[in-house]
């Protein structure tokens, strides 16, 4: 199974870490850290909006967060997307 | 008649600074894509950069973003990215010569075009960090009508000369003052290297007064408490305040006379004597005086 | 149910507390009457050697029994060991149900968790943190902790709310007829403040010490006219816990950023001037404050008169520099303010009472000057949550913050305008520790928000130029514009926690987290 990551566990930042599902399987999404439990709702949301957005379909994403905004949350999935779907960093 | 004298450079992959970098009060932020992101994580810093740029907020700060050099596989994506963000400008990385200008000068055009930002909006920094750059420091500044400031390079450039960086700087006099001459012959901006000592405020205040008074404009910066330092060394005197201020008095009285020449004192002033008389207030944080 | 002055709904009675009586503005309650007690004492020359074979003895000798009060001071913070060994010697003795009601608890005190689930521990009154706190909030004790001030505790001593029928005084020194003193010895801690009230109100006096000295020891912090026992122990605590080398002003930009706008607050005010005396905290953003104010006070020659609360290294540092004429020292916090308190005789150890209690005829606070805070998250009410965190699980006990707001000219609240994600300036704070009357200004890296009944601070503010003036609202907007909205924590309707405004009405509840 491919699995990539992106992301720090900088103060504002987050790493989330995207598996490859199986197809038909559909997106999974678990959250842990500072801000789950004021937050995790929308957070999740963003990150399934983005992934879709992205054309992901059969996903499992983790995120381990340490206080990301919005903004920094959705450039971390979209960087970790890139980086399983178009191999390698950079 | 914008202020220029603090550069702040921004990690391009540190949340924390992207979105909280411009409340320390610089004149312009960079958002730094080369030396402070490591090679793996250049894509990361560019989507984050790029999102933060959309999205984010600044201030009143110039937003500009250092690029990766043109020697590498990064630049264009980064200018791909970050260009239709609407930024003030970029900066590039160790510009040897016209030619480096030229072809990022083409390729943002075709982004700004694509993109349906002006033409031209996207300004250039050029960072002169080898002895060739130096060299070509008149060449590079006049190279494109996007080159609105040029900057000699640190510890690169003394490398590049084979020496180090001294605690007095002995070894960047020569390129400060050529970098300043090529600067002003080509009519835009000058700005003067980061100091790397960020605990040595005294050493600071000197490297800042002497790039001052060689005429440099501003200068990049490293860390955070280095801004109110090199603000407070540009800083206009009272002596020069006051002597701005007349100057300025008088424009504007003439100006409602409708009379072209300004006098002062009895002696004629010059159009750019007015207008530098015009910076130093704003300088010294009175720009409402100038309007 | 009752609506206190800070909006907060309290019940009339709270199983475990008693009857409430809500807050009503901070100086609302006058008390009446005298004073409460202790037990009067009698010793004759027949006992001139007050120590006792070792903890069991003590608390045999003390008549300690189920359910009676025990206290305790945190002067050894995370370094202590006497919480622990009598909790652990009263549970080998088969003593239950206990109120224990320390001056503050800290991590090394999660080992009584176990005498809390077996009912050795039945109630604390007290700060909770840590593990203890997180047990609390999720309902692990059967009676809600009582949360005070630091000066609210002698207060509830002294007026007779908390009778203490034994105090267990960790002393870095004592000699054998009970003198005591935290000046000396290899626990050293400095001042002993917290505990001088609990000395001079308890049934009994317990002294616990690893440095045991010969009859009259000086120079002396409780005197021997107080204390019934003393035994000696191998070790009261692990000095590395107990106190640290010095103490360091923040690097941190932001943090240094928050502190140059409070400085400038505080220079523009008209307290800044000679014999302006002030405390801060000794967190990162507090102390780089002190560290900004300080250089000004030097730059334009102005001399401040004293320097209270918790003392750093920093404070002392000002005080040989001539910045301050003298230190109140309630708690010292590091190495070198232990050896100062021991050797300047203008650093000058002072009680809770004397610092904090509102209750007396006096205390230092009402002479400050200015103070700077911090808090878990402020409101647009200027209302400070100390308690509480953003999950709602009470993690942190008062501390002098209501003191020191309530008595300070110009009190400042420090905080990030978002911590990570959690917005720190809200609508509405979850849990109110501080009521916005006493609160001048929230000072965040985004501008400063001054009281608005403070409009004389907002003159001097705008007439300095250099203080980034911001509206509260302002503040809150952007932080709620950055954050998104937050679910609300999910509680039960069970009271875990009472917090205490100083005078001893209640200024809000904490309720079980709903897990």
């Amino acid at each position: 199974m491919k699995t990539a990551q992106a992301g720090t566990l900088e103060s504002m930042d987050c790493v989330v870490s995207l598996t490859e599902g199986g197809a038909g399987n559909g997106m999974t999404v678990t959250l842990a850290g500072a801000s789950a439990a004021r937050f995790g709702k929308a957070m999740e949301t963003r990150v399934r909006e983005t992934l879709k957005k992205l054309g992901a379909v059969d996903v499992t994403a983790s995120v381990q967060d340490n206080g990301a905004l919005d903004v920094v949350l959705e450039a971390r999935v979209e960087a970790a997307w890139r980086r399983l779907t178009g191999g390698g960093a950079a | 008649m914008k202020l220029r004298r603090t550069m702040l450079y921004l990690p391009g992959n540190n949340p924390n600074m992207l979105l909280r970098g411009w409340l320390f009060g610089s004149d312009g932020l960079i958002l730094d894509l080369e030396d402070a992101v490591s090679i793996h994580e250049k894509d990361s810093a560019r989507i984050l950069v790029s999102r933060i740029l959309k999205e984010g907020e600044f201030g009143d700060c110039e937003v500009t973003v250092r690029i990766n050099g043109v020697d590498t596989e990064y630049w264009e994506k980064d200018l791909e990215a970050i260009v239709p963000c609407g930024i003030d400008g970029i900066r590039i990385p160790k510009v040897e010569g016209p030619e480096t200008v030229k072809a990022v000068d083409e390729a943002l055009t075709r982004i700004e075009k694509a993109a349906g930002v002006t033409v031209g909006r996207t300004k250039i920094c050029c960072l002169l960090e080898t002895a060739r750059g130096i060299w070509n420091a008149y060449e590079v500044a006049a190279s494109s009508p996007r080159v609105d400031s040029i900057c000699p390079g640190g510890e690169d450039l003394t490398a590049d000369l084979r020496t180090q960086r001294s605690d007095d700087g002995v070894e960047l006099e020569g390129p400060r003052r050529r970098v300043i001459l090529a600067a002003r012959a080509a009519g835009i901006d000058a700005f003067d290297t980061v100091f790397p000592r960020i605990n040595d405020d005294e050493g600071l205040v000197r490297e800042a007064t002497f790039i001052k008074q060689l005429g440099f404009d501003g200068k990049s910066v490293i860390h955070p408490r280095q801004i109110p330092i090199i603000h407070s060394v540009f800083m206009p005197t009272e002596k020069e305040i006051t002597k701005a201020r007349r100057i300025v008095e008088a424009a504007k009285e003439a100006a409602a006379r409708g009379l072209g020449a300004v006098s002062v004192d009895g002696r004629m002033v010059d159009a750019p004597v007015v207008k530098r008389a015009q910076f130093t207030l704003t300088r010294a944080g009175l720009s409402e005086e100038v309007q | 149910m009752a609506r206190n002055s800070v909006g907060r709904e309290l019940p009339g009675q709270i199983a475990g507390y008693g009857p409430v009586l809500p807050f009503n503005g901070h100086k609302a309650r006058i008390p009446e009457g005298n004073c409460a007690g202790g037990r009067l004492k009698a010793a004759f020359n027949d006992r001139t050697d007050k120590t006792v074979k070792d903890i069991r003895e003590a608390i045999k000798a003390s008549g300690l029994k189920s359910g009676m009060t025990v206290s305790f001071h945190h002067h050894l913070r995370n370094g202590d060991y006497v919480v622990n060994q009598v909790i652990d010697a009263c549970a080998e003795m088969g003593i239950r149900d206990l109120t224990i009601f320390p001056t503050a608890l800290f991590g090394v005190h999660k080992a009584l968790i176990p005498h809390i689930k077996s009912g050795v521990i039945r109630r604390i009154m007290g700060s909770v943190n840590g593990p203890i706190g997180q047990l609390a909030s999720e309902g692990g004790l059967e009676v809600p902790v009582v949360l005070r001030s630091h000066g609210g505790r002698p207060r509830a001593v002294i007026s007779g709310d908390v009778r203490i029928d034994v105090a267990f005084i960790a002393a870095p020194s004592a000699d054998r007829y009970g003198n005591l003193s935290g000046r000396i010895g290899r626990s050293a801690c400095g001042s002993l403040g917290y505990a001088v009230t609990d000395a001079d109100y308890a049934n009994c006096v317990v002294a616990v010490t690893d440095n045991l000295l010969s009859f009259p020891m000086t120079p002396v912090s409780i005197n021997q006219t107080k204390v019934d026992f003393v035994v000696a122990v191998d070790s009261i605590g692990d000095p590395a816990g107990i106190v640290s080398g010095t103490t360091q002003v923040t690097r941190d930009p932001m943090r240094l950023l928050i502190a140059r706008h409070a400085a400038a607050l505080i220079e523009s005010s008209p307290y800044f001037k000679e014999g302006v005396s002030f405390q801060t905290g000794a967190g990162g953003i507090s102390l780089a404050v002190a560290a900004y104010v300080r250089e000004t006070m030097k730059a334009r020659g102005v001399k401040g008169s004293f320097g209270l609360g918790g003392i750093t290294s920093f404070f002392v540092d000002m005080l040989n520099e001539g910045l301050f004429e003298r230190l109140m020292d309630v708690q010292s916090f590091d190495l070198v303010a232990v050896k100062s308190i021991a050797e300047n005789p203008n650093h000058v150890e002072i009680s809770a009472d004397w610092y904090a209690n509102p209750w007396n005829a006096g205390a230092v606070v009402n002479m400050l000057d200015a103070v700077v805070l911090g808090a878990t998250e402020v409101d647009r009410n200027f209302n400070a949550n100390v308690n509480t965190e953003a999950d709602g699980a009470l993690l942190h006990g008062i501390g002098g913050h209501q003191d020191t707001a309530a008595g300070a000219k110009l009190t400042i609240i420090t905080t990030p305008l978002l911590r990570g994600r959690i917005p720190c300036v809200v609508d509405d704070v979850y849990t109110v520790t501080t009521p916005g009357e006493v609160v001048d200004a929230i000072v965040t890296e985004f501008g400063v928000a001054i009281n608005p009944l403070r409009q004389d601070l907002i003159d001097a503010a705008k007439e300095a130029g250099n203080v980034p003036l911001v509206a509260i609202d302002e503040l809150v907007e952007r932080a709620h514009r950055m954050s998104g909205p937050m679910e609300p924590v999910a509680t039960k309707d069970r009271i875990i926690g009472v917090v205490e405004w100083r005078d001893g009405t209640v200024i809000d509840v904490v309720r079980q987290l709903d897990k």
